[in-house]
Parts: C-alpha cells; structure tokens; sequence
C-alpha cells in the first residue's frame, strides 16, 4: 500500500452529489479529496454527432453497466431483481448520460404518511428545500416554464423553456381535449449560453451523452471551479472501504488504482456520494466486510428505483419526431396526488419524449416474432412510425419496502475483485396498479391528441435509472442510518449525501432534489464543522 | 480488406435478402453493398459484435424463408441479435438509405426561439384552470 494523503474530507464520487458536497467544501477553505472509479469523458467521446449513435447506444454508451462491462464499472448481480440499476461510472457519474429531466418533488413527496398514512415523512419540507433548489438550477442552467400549477410557487428556472416542437404540441393539444395538465418541460439544458455551458442544439441524444457540452453536467458546471480552488479529484480510484479508528471514528478509505495498488486517504470527515447502489456497497465492504454505520440494519434496505411504463403514440402526420431534447418535451402531474378510489397510493409524472432515430421501431422495446421486425415490415414500420411517432413515459412512486435491498454478492466481482452489489428487488403491488392505471390514462392521452396506434411497454427491465433509499435519514437511530442533514448516527464524522439518504422515492426524476438535499447536508456541515468529532 | 470473409459475405447475404429486402421505395440491404464498407464500418465500431455474428454465420442449414431464419436464430439467440445490430446498423447508417426514409440524422437546430404564441395560447386552459397540487401541511 503506498502512504496515506490527508485533507480535511474524503468524498467518494464524482457524480451530481459529489460535486456540490466538493464544490462548497472547497469553497469554504476545507481541503478535499474526491476519489472517482470512472475518468473524465470529454464532449466529442459521445456519438450524438456522428452516424453510429444508433448503434454505440447498445453497448458502449449503454446506461446497464453489465451491458457495458467497462473496466471502471462495479458489475451489478441482479438474479433476484425485476429491475436492473442504471448508472454511468465517470467524473459528472451519471449525469454523463442522464435525460436531464429536472423535476422538484411535491410538497406532498416530503409528508407521506401525514397525508397517506404510508412510509415515513421526510424530517424537512419543500418550503425548507425551496432555496437549495433555486441555488442549485443556478448553476445547472435549468430551462422551464415558471407558473407551473402543479407547484405552489410556480418552480420557476433561471431560463426560458426550450422549444416544445411539433411533437410537444400535438401532445399538448390531446391533453387540453381533455382538460389534463401538462407543462413546458423543465430541464437541466440550457436555451441560452450560460456560464460553462453552450445552449442545447436539439440533437435529441441526451440519453447516450451530449456532444455539443449543452446539457448539465458536473464536468461542467462544478469540477472545472472546484478544482480551480484545490480540490484534488483523483480519477480511477475505487474507494475499497471506509477506515475507522480505535473508537469508530471515520479515519478515511482505502482506495484502488487500476494497476491493483492500494492507497490510502485519510481526512477529518468522510462523506459517501457514489449512489443509492454504490453508497451500501462501500458501507458493507467496511471493517473487513461485516459492514459499518448499520446498528439499524438498515444500510442498503429500502431500494427504490421508480419502475417506469410508457405508451408510444403514431400519427399520421410527420412530426419531426427524433428532433430533442431528449430533455423532455412537457410534463404532466394530472394525476400525481394519491385518489384512493384507484386502488392504489401516491402517482406518477408523465414526460413526452421523441422517439429517437429509426432503429427505434426495429422491434420497439418487445421480442415479436421475427417477421414483425424484419422483411417488408422493417420498412412498413419505419415509414409508419419513424418521424410520426412520440412517447409518454411514466415514473411512478415506488414505496419503499425493507425487503428490497443492497448486499454484496458472493458470486459476482468487479475488476479489482471487490465484490459486486447484489440486488433483491421485486416491483410491488401498489406500482403495478399504478402503472396500469397511467398506462391506460396515457393511451387515452394519446388518442385524444389523434393517435392512430398506439403501443403500450408495461415495464422494461432496464429502467433503475434512479437509485434511492438505501441509508435512509431518520432521527431514531433504531430505524435509520443517517440523520437529517446525512451524518451517520453510528459514526459521527462519517456523512452520505445521494439519494441513498431519501425516505421516499416521489414520482419524479430525482437529480433536482439529490442536489439540492447535498446542498443543504453539506452548507450543515461546514456550519457545524468545529463539533466535527475526528478520528484519533 | 472486408472484415468478413468470402463464405461469411454470402451468407450474411442470404439473411439479408429475407430480412431487408427491397420495396416500398426503400433499397434492399444487399443493393447498398452490405457485405463491404457499410458491414466494414459497423463491425470497426463495434468489434464485440464479430464473435455472435461469425458463430450465427458459421452455423449450416437452409436460409430460403424466414421459419428458416427463425430456426437458426432459435439455435443461438445471442449470435442472431448481434447478426440484427450488424444488419440494422449498415442499412440505416448508409446515406441512400436516410435519404429514402427522409433522415438527416441527429442534426443541430437553433433552440433559441423557445416557445411561440401559439405555444403559450395552449397553455391558457391549464393556467385558467389553476393549482393541482394538494395541500400539505407543514
Ligand atoms: C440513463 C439515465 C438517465 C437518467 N435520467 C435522469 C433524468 O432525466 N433526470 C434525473 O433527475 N435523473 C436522471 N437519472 C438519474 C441521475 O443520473 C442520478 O440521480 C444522479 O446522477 C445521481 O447523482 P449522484 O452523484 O448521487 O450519483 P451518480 O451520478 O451515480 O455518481 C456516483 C459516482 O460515484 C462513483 N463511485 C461509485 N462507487 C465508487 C467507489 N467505490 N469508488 C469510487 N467511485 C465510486 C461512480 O463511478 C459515479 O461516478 C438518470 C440516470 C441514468 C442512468
Ligand atoms: S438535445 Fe441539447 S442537451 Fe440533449 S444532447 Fe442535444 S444539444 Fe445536448
């Protein structure tokens, strides 16, 4: 093992959570050191450009990283799951590759059981969160519509909406058929130059990457300033477990190169970002595997992943369909609020996307007998579908559940022979009466705006997009990991600041509150930082 | 040199005029020359695709009708979705073949003029209409 660094904190992680917990550390004179498993990945490495971005998507720029099988990603054992998680392993994590779909929570998401008598109230409420909000769609240049109805303050966007194009209108146009809401969409894509950020193009290929450095991302928008002021951000570093010293005191972490040697950080406090996933996964591979911060026996229970249904429209005109961003184009929170005559709590957000190139209506998201996808078909489909065609998709509320859960396999290794998360997750009741409920809202959707098909995908096993609740915040150290402001109860200089920490998944994208949340826990810290306890 | 050879080009072929012929105004796969650059660049691209797409090809037995097709796809799963992705990928990569179907690509446009009037006239019915969101107390 080569000698030990010290600063005053270690972040593990890159991603959105990390770059505003560094960023803001930095920013107060704190020394930080951030250890990254996945490298920087400039603007033109992404295909969204060029003729193969159809075909890259399937592997190289795939969001499954078993699917991907990088060197720097953690393998995922997911035989016991219904659903894989989704991420990307890169300094910006997996913003690299995210919708940017920028959605607050509801001020119902923080007070569940109050109102709905299920899981747990978040111990603040979105007038709490509101100012983190604002501060952090400053810096990711969030385009919108303010006055949204669907908000008590309108969630105004520092920048005016993007275009909402044909597609949006015809979308927007079925729904006012039908007197349902719907919303500019909001997005963390700039309309205009802003700061490190160029404005969006429309390239429409914000899921495999932005090539044009539009869409948000931390390499972007806080690395850049972070580092400027000090921050030491090591890239290829996989954090291999949390320190501890004589008392329980966090002392640092152990990390990996990726020639296999190990190194050691030491700092005054440790703060975990590398996901609802990779977050458990480091705090079960601490003290020699018998796993640290769980007196609870909490740590990676309760995962939520918002299983995800969509309902693709064609209609017999050419909408330019493949024209971004993808971003989305509107939203709709019609039926977001629990109605317990549906048989079922809570609800879900609608976002209309377009539908991508071609390829998209190869064979769709299903396994059809060949003669559907291929022969005359193929071009049947193609001159059917592609450009005429858009999509509303559903993100539900997945209820948390103790049995669905984060631990580490005994089969499964990633590159550095560290064993790989393994994942128990089975999509619940509840969601499954929730989606069919939206699906059929969304068909009727579809066939108000002039649908003439429409074709329903019920659940896809690769939509863990959003990876929550796995180090849930509490004020009981009997029932929860961390508390309010993300400090681990069992050891008190050791923080989680993703979206392990969320009580409750809401029924929307969760990069908005994820930061705003790290925004909040980490302006805590540095407020208390002289109560810190270090390690010896 | 062809990343494929001779025998492989044939029956990659075969597949190919079953699964994309031509018709409907589109070019079958074999006429924009399949088995050269266009198979050539898909395969540079993406190399993992070589080793399903070589065992699909090397597997013997009739290609004359699609149930033929569906045998062999059945007798190796993963082979046949990479000899889909290969094929797929050279047809619609091939510049005669977005132009027949009216694709330019993922081009760059101008976002800047935001939403229109007529944009802002829709949202009128929801704006009248009012708040959505359920009280919460705090
Ligand atoms: C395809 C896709 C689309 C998405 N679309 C949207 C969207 O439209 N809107 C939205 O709000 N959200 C979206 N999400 C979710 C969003 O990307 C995440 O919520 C967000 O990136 C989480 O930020 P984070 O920093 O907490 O975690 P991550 O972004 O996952 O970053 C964690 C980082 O930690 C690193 N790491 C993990 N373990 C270790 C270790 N042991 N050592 C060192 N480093 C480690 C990882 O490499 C990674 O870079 C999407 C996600 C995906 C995959
Ligand atoms: S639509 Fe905009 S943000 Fe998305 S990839 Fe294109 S330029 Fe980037």
């Amino acid at each position: 093992m080569s000698g030990a660094t010290h600063t005053d904190a270690l972040v593990v992680g890159a991603g959105p959570s990390g770059a505003v917990v560094a960023g803001e550390l930095i920013r107060a004179g704190i020394s930080v050191t951030i250890l990254e498993q996945g490298d920087w990945v400039p603007a033109d490495a992404f295909d969204g450009a060029r003729r193969q971005w159809e075909l890259t998507q399937l592997r190289k720029w795939h969001p499954n990283p078993n699917t991907r099988g990088r060197p720097e990603d953690y393998p995922v054992d997911v035989g016991h799951s219904d659903v894989n998680p989704l991420m990307f392993a890169g300094v910006g994590g997996a913003a690299l590759i995210y919708g940017a779909h920028w959605m607050r929570f509801m001020p119902s998401d923080f007070r569940v059981r109050t109102l709905d008598a299920i899981a747990e109230d978040w111990p603040f409420t979105y007038d709490d969160l509101a100012p983190f909000y604002a501060y952090v769609e400053e810096a990711m240049g969030v385009s919108g519509q303010d006055g949204n109805p669907a908000y008590p303050d309108g969630a105004p966007t520092p920048l005016p909406a993007l275009p909402i194009g044909k597609v949006g209108r015809k979308a927007a146009k079925g729904m006012n058929r039908l007197g349902w809401h719907w919303w500019p969409g909001s997005n963390a894509i700039p309309s205009r130059p802003w700061r490190a950020l160029q404005p969006c193009v429309l390239r429409g290929t914000c899921g495999t990457g932005c090539s044009d450095g539009a869409k948000a991302t931390p390499d972007r928008t806080h690395w850049p300033d972070a580092i400027k002021a000090g921050a030491r951000l090591v890239t290829g570093a996989r954090a291999a477990e949390v320190t501890l010293d004589a008392r329980g005191r966090a002392s640092g972490a152990i990390w990996i190169d990726r020639t296999g040697t190990r190194h050691e950080a030491t700092a005054d406090v440790v703060i975990l970002c590398a996901n609802g996933i990779g977050t458990p996964r480091i705090l079960h591979m601490s003290d020699g595997g018998a796993g640290i911060a769980n007196r609870s026996g909490m740590v990676g229970r309760r995962l939520m992943m918002h299983p995800f249904a969509a309902v693709m429209g064609t209609f017999d005109e050419d909408l330019e369909s493949w024209v971004g961003p993808a971003g989305q184009i509107l939203t709709s929170m019609q039926f977001y609020e629990t109605d317990a005559s549906r048989g079922f709590l809570r609800g879900a957000k609608w976002n209309c996307m377009p539908a991508g190139g071609p390829q998209s209506f190869r064979a769709g998201y299903g396994d059809g007998p060949l003669t559907d996808a291929w022969g005359l078909n193929l071009h049947e489909n193609v001159r059917q579908k592609f450009g005429r065609s858009f999509e509303w998709g559903i993100v539900g509320e997945d209820l948390p559940d103790p049995e669905n859960r984060v631990s580490l396999s005994d089969s499964l290794t990633d590159t550095d022979g560290l064993p790989a998360p393994a994942i128990h997750y089975r999509v619940s009741d509840n969601t499954r009466k929730m989606l069919d409920f939206h699906i059929a809202r969304a068909v009727e959707a579809m066939e108000a705006a002039g649908a003439i098909e429409t074709a329903i995908t019920p659940l896809i096993r690769d939509c863990g997009w959003h990876l929550m609740g796995t180090a849930m915040m509490g004020d009981d150290p009997e029932t929860s990991v961390v508390d309010a402001h993300g400090r681990c109860h069992d050891v008190p200089n050791l923080y989680v600041m993703d979206a392990s920490t969320f009580p409750t998944s809401s029924g929307m994208n969760p990069t908005a509150t994820i930061m705003a949340v790290a925004a909040r826990s980490v302006l805590h810290l540095i407020e208390h930082r002289t109560d810190v306890e270090r390690a010896a | 040199m062809s990343m494929l050879d001779t025998a492989q080009c044939e029956r990659l072929v075969r597949f190919a005029r079953l699964m994309v012929p031509g018709g409907q105004g589109m070019p079958s796969a074999e006429a924009i020359g399949l088995c050269g650059d266009p198979v050539d660049e898909v395969l540079a691209i993406d190399p993992t695709r070589m080793e399903g797409l070589g065992r699909i090809l090397a597997l013997p037995g009739e290609i004359g009708t699609m149930a033929d097709i569906e045998a062999l796809a059945q007798r190796d799963a993963s082979g046949f979705a990479d000899l889909g992705v290969v094929l797929a990928n050279a047809y619609f990569m091939h510049a005669d073949v977005r132009a027949a179907i009216g694709y330019p690509g993922q081009e760059a446009r101008d976002s800047s003029a935001g939403l229109t009037n007529a944009d802002h006239a829709l949202l009128e019915p929801v704006i009248t209409r009012g708040s959505i969101f359920r009280p919460t107390p705090a």
